[in-house]
């Protein structure tokens, strides 16, 4: 009998509480399902072996790893503001005279309730989802799927374990802040922290420094290598200064509002900035995680999309021809007979090629301060003024893009690609080019891996010109020397299958026959790319949909907690003349500003992580930048539309609230 | 003519679906005199709550008339009320009404403000109210920095610095310590002194002897009222009690 009672009081405490609790079930559902769907995926065998399925399920692993963590403090947040506006609840309980074991027993059933509900429908979503999931990624993939998609019963017994564990944490610190406090403290629960916030100016100067620190870095650092090494260093700066600006930075420039009489005495300032103030120390925490979360939604989706649109370029740009050999001249490859092998082997399969060619060319990497390339280059050097210098002879320029050039001695044409070179002369070695034309346009060559370090080719007069370069160079004694590279590639017809086919074959022939070099298959390459960036792809959508889970319900809960707090406000100024009319405006262009804080500056971090995000995405080969300008804009926008939605939505929660 | 008359007031609650209907007021008449300081008293479900919420033009009435100045509030126009209330009227609550988000003195300005008043003119009213209420010390102090007595004598300072025509105060000492209550009492009986009209609902004996008129309202009609005349606040407080006493056992008009 009293064992049911506290079992009946537990349920219909979470009745009651329908508003708040509904929500929080929701994502404790939404975290298992994810968390299931994820683990299942990377624990997938077939999966697994698949063609680049290494590749994938690391980052698949890694994405477990990120969801579970996201889960646990995500369920924490969402908790600890349920118990907050419930402790005058249990005060109330306490006061009547139930024990606080009593009250430990009513939360623990509650907790059973929610986390059973929560991990069963969870994990029965999860099954239904994960083979939906499933068949996405294969299209992402492009991959088709004979096999079927069993239910995962390890993933089944990790999810449920973490998601236990995680609802007992929930637990055991609620039971800890009920057992820590007095009645009476309890009672008045709601309604602490009503002080008025101090601004911190060493905080506020602090929340500057790093935010400029972080964007500073963003901006300037040029070279894509040391980007990716203080990205995260970025990442950590600029979440520091938007803590400290949205806690202190905000209290500071109200208060420095208020100091300005003729502003502040005016009817719509007067409310708008004491109320903002109040609202901003009870909300900062709240707003600059949505602040975050946003941004990091908004840049892993851009990315992710845009190195998945950019793949097939990538693969255009660094394989531009479906099978390219590439060797040292000197190892002094037999080109008829290697032609005739892939003649061969291309016959064999009933395949045949096209759009053949072969070239010679000389790179080296080199130092360029103004016009001056200097060989010797070192560990220490930033690599921001570090090329990588190609050769070629104008018999080259033609064999790749069918242009005829003739160049006097020491003349050159430059192709800048992705670099900048404002010079009109190049010195290298005892020699000084002079430029006769720069072109913009990116060769495609055998590929540098195209970004890393800035490329130049220099179309040279002839041959004779290049060896003298090669000697010249072995004779400098610098550390780094090169030798000169025959590249050769063709095409081959048919599907993909079939290319990837008669390229393995070729490949195989020439290595049979003492080929020395490297054998490129374009085909294979793009399977890899698919795998490892589709992968991130998938993953990019999946966590920034966790992620915009979990920006919505802060979203909802903090309308909920603003309108219980907005209601008496509303009460009493209404009572000393203000109309209804102006109160409901002053208060929407209160919350307009206290919600919409969080998207505008999500935009410029965005802005501002726009060239670092360019430049890693360089490193690792995306070059299109209008792709990844539309990608971005493009994701803001959605991101805009779908927080504005959000808020409208919630907003009506919070009219219901403050008007009932 | 009178500066408040309150003609045959009829409130009637129903409720949402139209059901029950509740009578809070029958039929209440009475006016204020300019300069008057009226209490009213009754118990708990007596509709003194409805009638200051009428007069205070944050309810309608069911039918019956209000004029304040010869002018009927029950007919304002919903856009007007706001700055009719600001401008004629001043609060005194119960539970003080401050909002905790400003301090002491900005609490005080909010009417000011929401008029439109310029800083120097809000400034130069400050201060005389600031020191008759004793209030100077505080001013830039928080709500939640205070003690109730000085939170309810900021809230008669918010009340009295529009100059209204009449302050309506509900249960102004329900929530004070008894020394509190009678200093905000005294501090009441002052300012009427000094020709502000004043309209008490109370049920506290103590409260009411110190106005210059007291009516008792019961089952939503004025049963009864006692002037003060010449007496002090004990003999008033004597004659009240004996009203009190002669309203719960004999006084049952109806019955």
């Amino acid at each position: 009998m009293r064992r049911g009672f506290y079992f009946k009081l537990a349920l219909s405490n979470i009745r009651k509480n329908a508003q708040t609790y509904v929500p929080y079930l929701l994502t404790g559902i939404a975290s298992v399902m994810m968390y299931y769907i994820i683990c299942s995926l990377s624990k997938n065998e077939d999966f697994m072996n698949m063609k680049g399925g290494a590749q994938m399920n690391w980052i698949l692993q890694t994405g477990t790893v990120v969801v579970g963590f996201f889960a646990f403090i995500f369920l924490f947040y969402t908790n600890s503001f349920l118990i907050k506006r419930r402790k005058k609840e249990l005060g109330l309980y306490n006061i009547l005279g139930m024990e606080k074991r009593h009250i430990f027993k009513v939360l623990t059933y509650e907790t059973l309730m929610i986390a059973a509900a929560a991990i069963t429908l969870g994990i029965v979503g999860g099954l239904l989802f994960s083979k939906l999931v499933f068949l996405g990624m294969l299209r992402i993939l492009s991959l088709q799927a004979t096999f079927g998609f069993p239910v995962s019963l390890p993933s089944v017994r990790n999810t449920a374990i973490l998601f236990a564990v995680i609802y007992t944490c929930t637990l055991l610190s609620n039971l800890r802040q009920i057992h820590l406090s007095k009645p009476v403290e309890l009672l008045r629960g709601g309604r602490v922290g009503e002080r008025e916030p101090k601004a911190r100016f060493l905080v506020t100067i602090l929340g500057l420094l790093s935010l400029g620190g972080g964007y500073w870095i963003a901006v300037t650092t040029e070279n894509p290598m040391t980007m990716i090494m203080l990205f995260f260093v970025a990442v950590i700066l600029v979440m520091i200064g938007t803590y400290c600006l949205f806690t202190s930075g905000s209290i500071a420039v109200l208060k420095g509002l208020r100091k300005k009489k003729t502003y502040y005495y005016k009817t719509q300032h007067f409310i708008s900035v004491s109320g903002m103030m109040y609202r901003m120390k009870q909300n900062a925490v709240g707003l600059a995680n949505i602040c975050i979360l946003s941004t990091a939604v908004l840049v892993m989706i851009s990315s992710t999309v845009s190195l998945f649109i950019g793949i097939e370029d990538n693969v255009e740009r660094r394989y531009p021809r479906d099978i390219m050999l590439n060797a040292y001249e000197k190892n002094n490859n037999d080109w008829d007979a290697v032609e005739a092998t892939i003649d061969r082997e291309l016959a064999k399969l009933g395949r045949s090629k096209s759009n053949e060619f072969h070239y010679d060319y000389l790179s080296m990497g080199a130092r360029i301060k103004e016009n001056e390339a200097s060989l010797d280059l070192d560990q220490d050097d930033t690599l921001d003024d570090v090329w990588n210098l190609y050769f070629i002879t104008p018999d080259s320029l033609k064999e790749l893009t069918g242009d005829t050039v003739s160049l006097g001695e020491n003349e050159v044409i430059l192709y800048t690609g992705n670099g900048r070179y404002a010079p009109d002369t190049l010195k290298l070695l005892s020699r000084e080019f002079q430029v006769r034309e720069k072109r913009e346009e990116v060769l495609p060559s055998d590929g540098d891996g195209g970004g890393i370090f800035k490329s130049l080719f220099v179309v040279i007069s002839d041959r004779e010109t290049m060896d003298s370069l090669y000697e010249e160079q072995q004779a400098s004694g610098t550390e780094y020397t090169s030798e000169i590279r025959i590249c050769h590639g063709v095409d081959i017809d048919g599907t993909s299958e079939e290319k990837l086919q008669a390229g393995e074959n070729v490949s195989k022939a020439l290595k049979d026959q003492g080929f020395s070099g490297y054998t490129d298959i374009r085909e294979q390459n793009r399977i890899n790319y698919l795998s490892l960036y589709g992968g991130l792809f998938f993953l990019g959508i999946f966590l920034g949909t966790l992620f915009l889970l979990a920006t919505v319900l802060i979203i909802y809960y903090k309308q909920v907690s603003e309108g219980y707090e907005d209601k008496e406000r509303f009460e009493i100024m209404q009572k000393v003349g203000l109309s209804r009319r102006e109160v409901k405006r002053t208060i929407h262009s209160q919350i307009l500003t206290v919600f919409f804080l969080p998207l505008l500056t999500a935009g410029i971090h965005i802005a501002f992580a726009f060239p670092a995000v360019k430049r890693i995405l360089l490193a690792i080969g995306l070059a299109n930048q209008t792709l990844l300008v539309l990608c971005t804009l493009g994701s803001f926008l959605v991101f805009a539309v779908f927080y504005i939605g959000i808020y409208s939505l919630t907003a009506r929660v919070y009219d219901r609230i403050v008007r009932s | 003519m009178a500066m408040l008359e309150v003609n045959n007031l009829k409130k009637v609650y129903t409720t949402r679906f139209g059901g029950t209907r509740v009578q809070a007021l029958s039929n209440v008449s009475f006016s204020v005199e300019r300069g008057e300081y009226v209490a009213i008293m009754g118990e708990s479900g007596s509709g003194k709550t409805t009638l200051l919420n009428i007069l205070a033009s944050l309810d309608k009435p069911t039918s019956g008339e209000v004029l304040l100045n010869g002018r009927s509030i029950v007919s304002l126009k919903e856009a007007e009320i706001s700055a009719f209330r600001r401008d004629n009227l001043g609060f005194v609550f119960q539970d003080f009404n401050l909002l905790d988000t400003f301090s002491i003195k900005d609490n005080i300005f909010l009417p000011l403000v929401l008029s439109g008043k310029s800083y120097p003119e809000m400034a130069k009213r400050l201060a005389p109210i600031a020191k008759k209420l004793g209030i100077e010390e505080i001013l830039e102090k928080y709500p939640y920095e205070v003690s109730g007595g000085q939170k309810q004598r900021t809230a008669v300072a918010r009340a009295l610095i529009t100059e209204p025509q009449l302050v309506l105060a509900d249960e102004p000492t329900g929530a004070l310590d008894s020394r509190a209550s009678d200093s905000l009492l005294r501090l009441f009986g002052q300012i009427n002194e000094e020709g502000q009209t004043i309209l008490m609902v109370t049920h506290s004996t103590k409260a009411a002897s110190h106005a210059k008129r007291v009516l008792f309202i019961k089952d939503g009609e004025v049963f009864h009222q006692i002037y003060r005349g010449g007496q002090t606040a004990e003999a008033m407080y004597q004659k009240i009690s004996d009203a009190l006493t002669m309203m719960a056992t004999g006084g049952e008009r109806d019955a």
